[in-house]
């Protein structure tokens, strides 16, 4: 999945943000130009359990070398009766652009809003992922610069977790990272969740290893994981940090939990 | 034409000597006595300083020399060309070796590039041979583990460390005290003590009598003066005579206190204080 | 990477050209000394050429000073041979790794191709999959690793990370270093 690769091309600065050099106007000549776009650091993760999903994010906003603020959530409930999201079953973080991020959500959760009233009933995941993909796609040529990712139960009650690229292109999975961490934390979610590289002591040699079998983690597990990749991803780039926000999806609704992360 | 022709002044004589080099160890032997004592934690260097006259300032004479933290030097011979190779070792032993490894040389690296610098006078045009010996003394860092250092002793690299088990002092496993003769020849030697200048010979034949294994570097500062006693021909006292040690870490030397790891020079000048303390206790 | 009284370097196997592959058998792990090791990622020719250079540099240092040159030494070596060519450097990004022979205390740090030092208690990453590793050794790596799970550490670290990075890969050499005793192992990855 080359469309998820967040990873920098190893050319360029390795900063998130943009870097490029300013092209020189000629002399005389002044260059106008719109540039609508800014990236707004900070990273994302999800991980789906068997009848639990996580969703979390830290809340760093930056522009650049600058902090803007240090609480700004990144992950959303989605499509509850009301304003306080009180009975939302449906999460999405978005990480990127932060206004488009915002802009993103919003339109998520009225068209997640329209659907409860004239449904009687919420949107269950599998529709919101699929609308949150039109929605992406029909700004195909002048996108939401978001990395989504959405997260639920499914009809079965297992947990559920989408990841899109910007422009609506998406893959329900076991977990996923987004944003300026997630080349530092999807190798570890790899390893962790889906026991990637991981072997049966003794059941063979190169090759012929048995791979260890994947079994689904509990919460306390996984909320403990991404304790570990935030703390991981803090300490190594400088735009995450400051806070980490959890929310916890089951059958009873959704958990939200606020943790300290390094301010520095 | 100088750079075009320039011919060598040192040259082979029939008999195969390179009698420029011989004149210099004259210059050498006509120079100030200086000696110098390895003891087991330490090193002593000392010599006269002789001026010519009463009006001169002794206090800004100086012929003991820093090489770098641990390592001093002392001459007998030419002060001008002395003053030269401590000019030539101290800009060496950072080029060659701080400025590429970030810590300072051995004591028979150090040694080994101030001989090949006299060495190099032998030999090349338009030059002559340094009109000095040198004595070298310095303190180096062992590379054994520190809990294999006895038994390495014993069982050595060769078998010959068993010969000498009591050689505690010196040694590129073990580290510790260096002292080191150079002369204009460019051919250096290691010493327990020894003695070089105009009453080398004199003094070498006391040491030989009052040299013992397992020196303390106290015992060392004393026989040096006794010995110094020996040769000297003016008044001694702290202004005239000068005394470089290599000893335990001059912290106080420092600068700065505080820094954790770091310590301070092993090679320092005693004070014409301290001189003194030791004359009147002689 | 540090553990207690040993330390681990390790490598991919991969040389490319960008997207293409051009040998699955490329080691990048050089030693020169019972306890010395250097790990060079970057230009390949300039990996010949700096393992070479840093092969004779420690062996005429052997000669020379009659002893074996230590991990600190070593690096220092390194810094100031890289920045002998500060507006012409190698693309090279090393990694130093070992035990100090006098101290037997692990000792690890990394360079830029100018030879600034980073000296890290902990671990050091260099190559493409620098991210990636970094976000892996962040993770695992806790202080005081036995020679056995500081292996295992290492491994699943190299191996999860490289799998994540498409210029990564085709299998590792591990290095754990001990006291009297070097282990290597090679392991085998994804062939993708």
């Amino acid at each position: 999945m080359a469309m998820f690769s967040q990873n920098p091309l190893m050319n360029g600065p390795n900063y998130s943000f943009g870097d490029a050099p300013k092209i020189g106007a000629p002399e005389g000549a002044r260059e106008h130009r719109f540039d609508p776009y800014t990236d707004n650091g900070g990273s994302t993760l999800a991980i789906a359990g068997a009848d639990f999903a996580i969703m979390a994010g830290d809340t760093r906003l930056t522009s650049g070398y600058s902090i803007n603020s240090r609480h700004h959530p990144k992950v959303f409930k989605i499509g509850g009766t009301t304003a306080d999201q009180h009975d939302a079953t449906i999460v999405l973080s978005v990480v990127g652009f932060a206004a488009d991020g915002e802009a993103l959500k919003e339109r998520l959760d009225s068209i997640c809003k329209m659907y409860r009233y004239r449904h009687g009933k919420p949107m269950n995941v599998k529709a919101c992922a699929q609308r949150l993909s039109t929605i992406l796609y029909q700004k195909r040529f002048f996108p939401y610069y978001a990395y989504a990712i959405l997260g639920g139960l499914d009809e079965e009650g297992k947990g559920a977790v989408y990841s899109y690229d910007p422009v609506g292109s998406y893959e329900r999975e076991q977990c996923r990272a987004g944003g300026a961490a997630a080349s530092l934390i999807m190798p570890f979610l790899d390893n962790q969740v889906n026991f990637k590289n991981q072997y049966v002591p003794g059941s063979g040699e190169g090759h012929a290893l048995q791979e260890r079998e994947r079994r689904p983690l509990s919460r306390n597990e996984v909320e403990i994981l991404v304790k570990d990749a935030f703390d991981g991803a803090v300490e190594r780039h400088i735009e995450v940090g400051d806070g980490l926000q959890m929310m916890v999806i089951t059958s009873n609704g959704v958990e939200e939990i606020l943790l300290p992360l390094k301010k520095d | 034409m100088a750079d075009r022709y320039s011919f060598s002044l040192t040259t082979f004589s029939p008999s195969g000597k390179l009698v420029q080099i011989e004149y210099a160890l004259n210059a050498v032997n006509q120079g100030v006595t200086a000696l110098g004592i390895k003891a087991t934690n330490g090193i002593v260097l000392a010599t006269e300083k002789k001026s010519s006259s009463p009006l001169a300032d002794p206090s800004s004479l100086s012929k003991i020399s820093l090489i770098t933290p641990n390592i001093g030097m002392v001459y007998s011979g030419m002060g001008p060309d002395y003053r030269v190779l401590v000019d030539k070792a101290r800009k060496v032993s950072h080029t060659g070796y701080k400025r590429i490894y970030n810590e300072y040389p051995p004591t028979r690296i150090l040694v080994q590039d101030v001989a090949r610098v006299m060495q190099e006078a032998t030999q090349s045009g338009g030059v002559r041979p340094y009109g000095v010996s040198l004595l070298i003394a310095g303190w180096d860092e062992g590379i054994l583990p520190e809990e294999d250092e006895e038994k390495e002793a014993e069982e050595g690299a060769g078998g010959d460390e068993k010969k000498k088990p009591s050689g505690k002092t010196g040694g590129i496993l073990k580290g510790g005290p260096m002292l080191y003769q150079v002369d204009p020849s460019g051919s250096y030697f290691p010493w327990k003590a020894t003695a070089i200048g105009k009453s080398a010979t004199t003094a070498k034949t006391f040491l030989e009598k009052r040299y013992t294994e397992g020196l303390e570097l106290e015992d060392a500062v004393h026989i040096a003066l006794l010995t110094l006693k020996e040769t000297i021909e003016g008044e001694m006292n702290g202004e005239t005579i000068e005394i470089g040690i290599v000893g335990p870490p001059a912290d106080h030397l420092l600068g700065v206190e505080g820094v954790e790891g770091a310590r301070g020079p092993r090679f320092r000048k005693l004070t014409p204080q301290e001189i003194e303390d030791y004359l009147t206790n002689l | 990477m540090v553990g207690k009284d040993c330390v681990a370097i390790a490598c991919d196997l991969r040389l490319g050209l960008q997207a293409l592959t051009v040998s699955n058998n490329f080691p990048k792990i050089f030693q020169y000394g019972d306890n010395v090791f250097l790990g060079l990622t970057g230009l390949a020719t300039d990996l010949s050429t700096v393992s070479d250079l840093f092969r004779y540099k420690v062996n005429m240092y052997r000669l020379r000073e009659e002893r074996n040159i230590a991990p600190k030494t070593f690096a220092n070596l390194v810094s100031s041979s890289l920045y002998e060519k500060r507006f012409g450097p190698y693309f090279v990004s090393p990694v130093v790794a070992g035990l100090d022979p006098k101290t037997s205390k692990p000792f690890i740090c990394g360079f830029d191709s100018i030879g600034c030092i980073d000296f890290a208690a902990d671990f050091i990453v260099s190559g493409t999959a620098t991210d990636q590793l970094y976000g892996m050794c962040e993770s695992l790596w806790e202080p005081n690793l036995a020679p056995e799970d500081l292996f295992e550490t290492i491994s699943q670290a190299l191996m999860s990370a490289v799998d994540r990075d498409a210029l990564s890969g085709w299998g590792a050499h591990v290095y754990i270093i001990e006291k009297d005793k070097v282990t290597k192992r090679l392991l085998k990855g994804r062939q993708d």
